[in-house]
């Protein structure tokens, strides 16, 4: 039965309505300055008829709450390319450190692996200056020097790379109780949004959910499920459970042969992680990947050096006509025995000069044919070395390869940074403004594409045509 | 080529993508147009110079393909997304409900 009193609560309900609306753009008015913060949009819930008379009479309308205009898609996609771009720039970061290592010195700057490529050639040389005068001790000595100087440099260079390595460890290891914070607050947010707000938007506990999934996908790689009533679960990217409503599973560490792993329960997630993306991904892949092939590498190189010099100075005959025994072998490096730690592990034993084995066994000691065979070692092929390198090839492709390296993940990191700007740009446009805005700015995205594309495909012809005119064979 | 670096220019390009800035990546493209008429296949003595900046800028150029790619993918996010909010604009949502049931009344609302 409808009266007055009805007709009145019917416009009240109105007034009502936009006062509660305006409260809402008060509030964001308010709030236009905080950090994650969504604009929210009121949201009008028809009433129900009012009847007077028999009579159906409008329906009015009642605020029912404010619908942040976020949108899951474009967060998740957000979330994704944060992780990225954190997991490249964590790496890039400690590649630079690498790469800087075999850097060679300049002006002030220092290399703790000096110039290794630069070592291999002296060291070669100085028994092609001992071939000259095999029976010289000051040519002798500077074979032993140049020898040390190699041998120190790929040693230490081994060393600064294991010392990264438990730096990078360490780095990973402290993102697990940042990661555990995160998860423990979203679980807790789940709680509270599906309490207080099952079915519909719970605003600012949702932008600190928003928030805090954001950071996460900072540290590592993350999906994000809806589920019922508002909550989420999050799962690592390979599909571990992190947090699902109110729960949340810690992320536990350990160590296992020398290098920390992580855990969900019993689990070990580590090289999930590694792939997953976020800082720890990036910390990870430098740790167990890029660390691990320079090491190899220049394990190779140590091997293949020591075993095969050794072995030539063994076999000749030194300045008193010995030859080396397998009680007394004439070794000028530590004799390695086996690819793995050879580089720590290089250095230089022998400590007379005399011992060097310039001439063949039995040929005299005033003979230089043993000198020759080893610095014609530094243009063969190294020992143990599938590709046929020469000890200063074999070198300058683990530079080349290295550096390639660098450029692509530094190419990688700009390209996600760029995407990050060009998201976050977008989202300002979806949360802050209106429908027309967004437009407006998915315009500029579309025509800022366009014209990078023709801007792209002219410079490609540039550079196609710098370097056909700068070839001399093409040119011809 | 009597301008600046080509990475610079590669560089320049992928930083207005990233800002979306139309009107310098419109600018660009207005440069590279000059410096392709520029590239002179008589000019001998800038060949080395050009195929040396060119070779330079080949990282530059990978990133700037990649912020290419990533700016294509987000442009359909951004595309699907319209389409989507577009949609349910047109087709449903509480206020067009509430706009239609209205009609059905007295127009009292």
């Amino acid at each position: 039965m409808g009266t007055i009193s009805s007709a009145f609560d019917m416009i009240s309900g109105a007034l009502n309505a936009d006062q509660s609306a305006l409260s809402i753009v008060a509030n964001n008015v308010a709030n236009a300055n905080t950090p994650g913060y969504t604009a929210e949009t009121p949201n009008w819930r028809q009433n129900d008829p009012i009847q007077i008379n028999g009579v159906q009479y409008g329906d009015g309308v009642t605020e029912t709450g404010a619908t942040s205009m976020r949108d899951s898609v474009l967060s998740a996609r957000l979330d994704q390319q944060q992780q990225l771009a954190s997991a490249s720039g964590a790496r890039l970061t400690a590649l630079d450190s690498v790469q800087a290592l075999f850097t060679p010195d300049s002006g002030s700057s220092s290399s703790t692996a000096g110039d290794i490529g630069n070592d291999v050639t002296s060291f070669f040389s100085s028994f092609s200056s001992l071939e000259a005068q095999p029976t010289n001790n000051s040519l002798r000595e500077e074979v032993l020097t140049s020898a040390s100087t190699l041998a120190g440099d790929i040693s230490n260079a081994a060393a600064s790379l294991s010392s990264q390595r438990s730096a990078l460890d360490q780095e990973a290891s402290g993102v697990t109780s940042q990661v555990n914070s995160l998860t423990s607050s979203i679980a807790q947010l789940n709680q509270q949004i599906q309490s207080t707000s099952p079915n519909a938007d719970a605003g600012t506990l949702e932008d600190q959910r928003q928030e805090d999934l954001s950071q996460l996908s900072q540290l590592i790689g993350i999906n994000q499920v809806k589920t019922e009533n508002n909550g989420l679960a999050v799962t690592t990217t390979s599909g571990q459970l992190l947090v699902s409503e109110s729960s949340s599973f810690q992320l536990t560490s350990g160590s296992v042969n020398g290098a920390t792993h992580f855990f969900v329960g019993t689990t070990d997630i580590t090289s999930q992680l590694s792939a997953g993306g976020g800082e720890l991904g990036g910390y990870l892949t430098a740790r167990d990947q890029d660390i691990p092939n320079a090491l190899t590498s220049l394990d190779q190189l140590a091997y293949g050096i020591s075993t095969s010099v050794n072995q030539l100075n063994n076999t000749g005959s030194d300045l008193t006509g010995n030859t080396g025994t397998a009680a007394n072998p004439l070794y000028i490096f530590n004799e390695p025995t086996q690819v793995a730690g050879s580089a720590l592990g290089m250095a230089v034993t022998m400590t007379d000069p005399s011992q060097i084995a310039a001439a063949g066994a039995g040929m005299g000691t005033g003979d230089n044919s043993n000198a020759v065979a080893i610095a014609a070692l530094g243009n063969e092929s190294l020992m143990g070395v599938s590709n046929g390198s020469t000890p200063t090839g074999f070198f300058s492709n683990f530079v080349s390869t290295l550096g390639a390296t660098v450029s692509g993940v530094q190419a990688e990191n700009t390209a996600q940074n760029a995407s990050v700007t060009q998201l976050q740009t977008q989202n300002s446009a979806l949360t802050e403004v209106n429908l027309n805005d967004e437009a407006a700015a998915m315009s500029t995205l579309e025509s800022s594409y366009q014209a990078a594309s023709q801007v792209f495909t002219m410079l490609n012809t540039l550079i196609a045509s710098a370097l056909n005119l700068g070839d001399q064979t093409t040119v011809a | 080529m009597d301008h600046p670096q080509l990475k610079e220019l590669v560089g320049e390009a992928s930083h207005a993508l990233a800002r979306l800035d139309t009107r310098r990546l419109e600018e660009l493209a207005l440069c590279c147009q000059a410096l392709n008429r520029d590239l002179s296949p008589a000019n001998s003595a800038t060949r080395a110079d050009d195929a040396r900046q060119a070779r330079e800028a080949a990282g530059e150029m990978a990133a700037f393909a990649g912020i290419m790619e990533a700016t294509r993918a987000n442009l359909n996010v951004m595309k699907r997304l319209r389409e989507l909010r577009t949609g349910r604009l047109e087709y449903g949502g509480e206020q067009i409900r509430h706009w239609t049931g209205s009609e059905s009344g007295n127009g009292n609302h």
